[in-house]
């Protein structure tokens, strides 16, 4: 008789992350293939189809590329403001105000030249999201008001004002009363790329590589760390944290408003109520994966695309939508998992503690 | 314990290291910061398995994998951090998670009693963890390890948290273990303590076991500490003292407010000139931490002056203080003078980033070339520059921090408990390069609360009580005594 | 009403494109495979079981392969992804439950026009490959307020509503009617939800009902909260979607419900023969898309006749649910005697009729 315990390594695995993660997918897959078994399906043509569906070919690669966007923009949110130990989780909220932002500038703009109108709606997104930031932002720095509640209760917020706008004063006149917003204009969409990747994919990756590069060269994203390490010794390195505080929230809202804004003219091409798909949550994931670095988040959010993707795309070969749900929570978990073992082992240890004969088996051993 | 080896990346921490230790005694384990001495306990502990060695307890070899299975053989572990649950009574904590059946508080209450009583452990086992004081709470963190039946008690620094008198009684408790036939493996390395009541003792040094089971009735505290450095021991000679320069340092009316809002300084003035150490002694929580963080611009003062170099800098911000040349050792090395889960290159440029700079961008040669220079100057032991610096021994952490704040020649240094829980050569390195900076006409203030040190070092010394400086004495003249008296509050100070 | 001028405009000129359109099908095919696309879990007991209980009943009949995926957001790319991955599977008749999914489909069709696109609850349509089905869900609403009204003591009837939407409104308003053809002096109080499943949200509301005196509680929603609610008061309760009597076995008292087999098997044979027409179908109980659930036991043989009666003089055509007079809720004739309402303005209606108390915005 023995038993697995998950026992703290002395050291963290050097290197060990890729191993790890190779691992906690494997680990994954093969619970995914008993889950499948048990309801019924050929887990081989399954994940054959998952993985065709997100990156078998280069049109699927730009499915998957369009769902990184805002996952990664989301996750981008969160975690710039986890730098700085902030918890930013009204990333949804803020996509929310981006696309409703977004919108009212395709309303205005419907008569601007193409390039003029398509600009001119991502930065409404990123205006939008910075303002609906601003608040918690504000409530956080001048008076020690905890961002984690401020953001996720603006989240419900947001969502209720786009659907007061869907039935009210923006609903189609068109649309017989219907609650719909209008379509924007056609030469405010996102030009494509190629498949159906649109520019947004170039955009996000711009504005994740700029946020890496602030955060890891400059001298705004080293008092960030600071900050984020320690408030007193960020003080004591000469660091406003007010005005920090206050900045990189309001930044955060900002970039996932920009996921708002490039949904509204890369996928949605209207304000709905379900735009912002839950990736503002998922960014806290994405985030989360990538030990809160901005300069992981966009291999993080590729990741995380093909498998919402391909986990979806499953559904289409008669696997249920909580089946699939399942699925694509135990790869991500398995991903997460991986972090914790790279961190900590599994190790089999004899069920009477007082044996010590047995040699164990060590999962994630790699040193 | 023989021929123990236990290497990680980088480090080989523990290298053929021997432990004997005998039933029914007290053994002393000691060592320098980074000696070995947490890694072999934790091997022993079955925290750590080792890569190379053998343990026999009681003539049987183990192989622990997990600490359960070390104290299945009779093996406990007291950590320097207590793992108690806050909420929850003494007798709850003692038996939590070893009691595989239904239990009746009453009884539990009762047998926890009978045994404290048994080893002279004083406890209330029916109340709550988060009321007891510290040596409160190593008391149930032993009792924890009596009830799993321990036979061998590690104790890793365990007077680290406690009172003198806290850790007298301490002595006496291990004593009775010991004479119920227990073993005990204390690891310090006060050395007064070990003189005090230990019976037996081991040094350690690079990993290696340099002196084995050493009688402490045949040594002293002089040999042991030799053995620990390996070199001659330590000096108490006072450095040459120096002819004071003009005042760099000028407190006056100083008054402000600590944490809780209460005034925590009254008035206080305070002069020190280029070319000494003013020694501040006092009982902790007396002003002498806001003392330092209002003068370091880290605390708003309610009134009075902090002059710097004859210009006035009250309120000002630290980085302003840390231009206009005052250096700053901190108390808290890891909340406030560190970010220790930034690299090490960052860190070294905590105080000066902004000198690092090309438009937006740090200049990462630049920064790395500072650094390289601060670990070379300053002797700091490190492994890769770009790692966490939570990844240092204590000591080479506060030799960045210091060598951080000495490097730019600052004219007024304010150091807060500089050595406190350094081994004994970083206690010396740090000692030396205060002196040094005094040497070279900085205006040092030093803080703390080992007045030996004070006496060594300080050229004059002041005494704090209650927020107010309330007596001046000339630490080649004064009497421990007359001190003492005046940092309780007793009796008036020789008049500055 | 300019709304309803411009809806009959439509309709008008999509009737001609559809006629001229008529001899365009798509091509046949040996093996036509349907692929549904729903917006809820097939498991809600409600608008989506519904559709998937009409999907199994087509496939069993006209031996085609089906597939679905449920819970499908509105809104976002996850529509489109999932059509094209059944297309790529070689499905070639595509089924879309709900109005959300309407532009989405229209541009799809557009790229796909060997594809037959049909859109359940929407208005728009080609000519060739994507037209809309509805059904008149307002003769069954009116034949369960016929029960409801009987059924009420305190004359005070609650409505959990979703949104205020020409077809959500016009349920309540054929509902009332249906009440005060029995009990004239029944009102029918509205909450509007904002939600279309949200189990509870659509609780509290009904709760909130129950609070005033209502001891009958219809609803326009997805899910059993509202009955569990009615159930626990010792209510009564009007179901929706599909018989739900298991979820609140003391409080049910009927319900309007879907019957999509039929509608999809006409629709999947035409794809199959190559003769689909895009269409924007209104199916009537006489069409068998709506019905009306079995009736409690315990509800009076009389009033269970009545209904039988109206039931079928609304299939052989004696009778219309918006036929005059009708007023609206201030008092104002809208319908006068002897009129009846045209599709048109009932698919627009936008006011409520005297009865209920609510406001439509």
């Amino acid at each position: 008789m023995s038993r697995p315990v998950l026992v703290r390594r002395e050291q963290a695995l050097r290197g060990g992350q890729p191993l790890s993660f190779a691992i906690g997918l494997v680990v994954a897959l093969t619970i995914g293939i008993v889950l499948l078994l048990g309801a019924g399906h050929d887990p081989v043509a399954i994940y054959e189809r998952m993985f065709v569906a997100a990156l078998g070919d280069p049109d699927s690669w730009s499915v998957t590329l369009n769902r990184a966007v805002p996952l990664g923009l989301a996750g981008l949110a969160v975690a710039v403001a986890g730098s700085m130990g902030l918890w930013n989780i009204g990333a949804e909220g803020q996509i929310l105000a981006g696309a409703m932002m977004a919108a009212g500038v395709a309303r205005i703009g419907e008569g601007w030249p193409g390039p003029v109108l398509v600009t001119a709606i991502l930065v409404g997104g990123v205006v939008g999201g910075s303002l609906w930031a601003l608040g918690p932002a504000v409530a956080r720095s001048q008076i020690g008001v905890n961002e984690i509640l401020t953001t996720l209760m603006l989240n419900e917020v947001a969502l209720r004002l786009v659907q007061w706008l869907i039935h009210g004063p923006w609903k189609d006149p068109d649309s017989f009363n219907f609650p719909l917003a209008p379509m924007i204009p056609d030469h405010g969409r996102l030009p494509t790329l190629f498949g159906r990747a649109h520019v947004g994919v170039i955009v996000a990756l711009v504005v994740i590589a700029l946020f890496a590069v602030a955060v890891n060269r400059t001298a705004w994203g080293f008092e960030l760390r600071v900050a984020g390490s320690s408030g007193a010794t960020a003080r004591y390195a000469g660091i406003s944290l007010e005005r920090k505080t206050a900045t990189v929230l309001v930044m955060a809202g900002g970039v996932a408003g920009l996921a708002g804004g490039i949904e509204l003219a890369g996928t949605a091409d209207r304000l709905t109520e379900g735009i912002s798909n839950g990736f503002g949550y998922a960014g806290i994931i994405v985030a989360a994966l990538a030990l809160m670095r901005p300069s992981g988040v966009a291999a993080v959010a590729v990741l995380f695309g093909a498998v919402q993707i391909g986990g979806q795309s499953i559904q289409t070969m008669g696997v249920s939508s909580s089946v699939s749900t399942i699925l694509q929570a135990l790869i991500l978990f398995g991903a997460i998992g991986a972090g914790v073992l790279s961190r900590y082992q599994v190790r089999m240890v004899p069920g009477d503690p007082g044996d010590p004969g047995g040699d164990g088996v060590q999962v994630g051993e790699a040193t | 314990m023989s021929d123990i080896w236990k290497r990680f990346p980088g480090v080989v921490a523990n290298a053929g290291a021997n432990l004997s230790v005998s039933r029914g005694s007290i053994h002393a384990v000691l060592g320098e910061n980074g000696a070995g001495k947490s890694t072999l306990m934790n091997v022993l502990a079955g925290v750590y398995r080792p890569d190379e060695g053998e343990v026999r307890v009681e003539g049987v070899a183990h192989r622990f994998r997990t600490p359960a299975d070390a104290l299945a053989a009779g093996i406990g572990m007291v950590h320097q951090e207590f793992r108690l649950v806050p909420s929850f009574t003494v007798a709850e904590n003692v038996v939590l998670g070893a009691a595989a059946r239904i239990l009746r508080r009453q009884a539990i209450e009762d047998e926890v009693a009978d045994l404290a009583e048994q080893f002279g452990l004083a406890t209330r086992p029916d109340r709550p963890v988060w009321q007891l004081s510290m040596g409160e709470r190593q008391r149930v963190e032993i009792l924890k390890a009596l009830w799993r039946d321990a036979h061998i008690l590690i104790l890793d620094e365990p007077t680290a948290v406690l009172t003198p008198a806290e850790a007298d009684e301490l002595g006496v408790v291990l004593r009775a273990m010991a004479d119920a036939g227990r073993s005990v493996i204390f690891i310090s390395h006060k050395l007064h303590e070990v003189t005090g009541f230990c019976d037996e003792a081991t040094v350690l040094r690079g990993g290696r076991t340099v002196a084995a089971s050493v009688r402490v009735a045949d040594t002293d505290a002089g040999e042991l500490a030799s053995l620990m450095v390996g070199s001659s021991p330590m000096t108490t000679e006072r450095p040459p003292a120096h002819p004071a320069g003009p005042p760099l340092l000028e407190v006056s009316g100083l008054s402000a407010l600590g944490d809780r809002g209460l005034p925590a300084l009254q008035s206080v003035d305070l002069t020190v000139r280029s070319g000494e150490i003013v020694g501040i002694a006092g009982v902790a929580g007396n002003g002498q931490r806001e003392l330092c963080q209002v003068v370091a611009g880290l605390r708003s003062a309610t009134a009075g002056t902090v002059h710097l170099a004859g210009d006035d800098l009250t309120g000002a911000s630290p980085r302003k203080l840390f231009q206009a040349g005052l250096g700053y050792i901190p108390e808290d090395r890891l909340g406030v003078g560190l970010a220790p889960r930034l690299s090490v290159v960052d860190n070294s440029i905590l105080r000066t980033y902004e000198a690092h700079r090309r438009g937006p961008f740090i200049v990462a040669e630049r920064a790395e070339a500072h650094c390289v220079d601060l670990v070379e100057r300053f002797g700091v032991r490190t492994g890769p520059l770009d790692d966490p610096m939570a990844g240092l021994s204590g000591g080479n952490l506060q030799r960045l921090l210091v060598g951080r704040e000495l490097s730019g020649r600052p004219r007024v240094v304010v150091a807060a408990q500089p050595t406190r829980g350094l081994d004994v050569q970083g206690v010396k390195a740090i000692q030396d390069l205060l002196v040094e900076a005094r040497d070279e006409g900085a205006a040092v203030l030093l803080v703390s609360e080992d007045l030996d040190e004070l006496l060594t070092l300080a050229d004059r010394l002041v005494v704090m009580h209650d927020g107010e400086i309330v007596g001046e004495f000339d630490p080649t003249t004064a009497a421990r005594s007359e001190i003492g008296e005046a940092m309780i509050g007793h009796g008036a100070g020789v008049g500055s | 009403m300019t709304i309803h001028r411009r809806l009959l405009g439509l309709l008008a000129v999509v009737l001609t494109l559809g006629m001229v359109a008529s001899a365009c099908g798509s091509d046949e095919g040996a093996d036509t495979k349907a692929a549904f696309i729903y917006v809820g879990p097939v498991g809600d007991a409600g608008w989506t079981y519904a559709h998937d209980q009409g999907r199994v009943a087509a496939a069993a009949e006209t031996g085609v392969e089906t597939a679905y995926v449920e819970a499908v957001p509105e809104g976002t790319a996850d529509f489109g992804n999932h059509v094209r991955d059944f297309i790529d599977q070689g499905y070639n008749v595509i089924i879309g439950t709900s109005f959300g999914y309407m532009d989405d489909m229209l541009a799809l069709a557009d790229e796909y026009p060997d594809v037959v696109f049909e859109h359940v609850s929407g208005f728009k349509q080609n000519d060739t490959n994507f037209g809309n089905t509805f059904g008149r869900m307002y003769e069954p609403r009116y034949l369960t307020g016929m029960v409801a009204g009987s059924a009420t003591e305190s004359n005070l009837l609650g409505y959990v509503a979703a949104f205020p939407i020409p077809e959500v409104i016009r349920g309540i308003n054929a509902f009332t009617l249906g009440v005060r053809a029995v009990n004239p002096d029944a009102q029918v109080e509205v909450i509007w939800t904002s939600t279309w499943f949200d189990p509870a949200v659509e609780g509290d509301s009904a709760q909130a009902l129950l609070d005033k005196g209502a001891d009958v509680i219809a609803m326009h929603q997805d899910s059993t909260a509202a009955g569990e609610k009615a159930e626990a008061a010792g209510a009564r309760w009007v179901s929706y979607n599909s018989d739900m009597s298991a979820f609140a076995p003391n409080a049910f008292l009927t319900a309007p419900v879907w019957d999509w087999g039929p509608r999809y098997v006409e629709i999947i044979e035409a794809a199959k023969a190559g003769t689909y027409k895009p269409d924007s179908y209104w199916g009537s109980m006489a069409d068998g898309v709506v019905d009306i659930a079995d009736i409690a036991a315990d509800v009076d043989a009389g009033v269970k006749a009545a209904v039988a009666d109206k039931k079928a003089a609304i299939i052989a055509g004696n009778f219309h649910v918006f036929s005059g007079p009708i007023n609206d809720q201030d008092g104002h004739l809208v319908v006068a005697a002897g009129e009846t309402m045209d599709d048109g303005s009932m698919l627009g209606m936008d006011f409520f009729v005297e009865g209920v108390i609510g406001s439509t915005g």
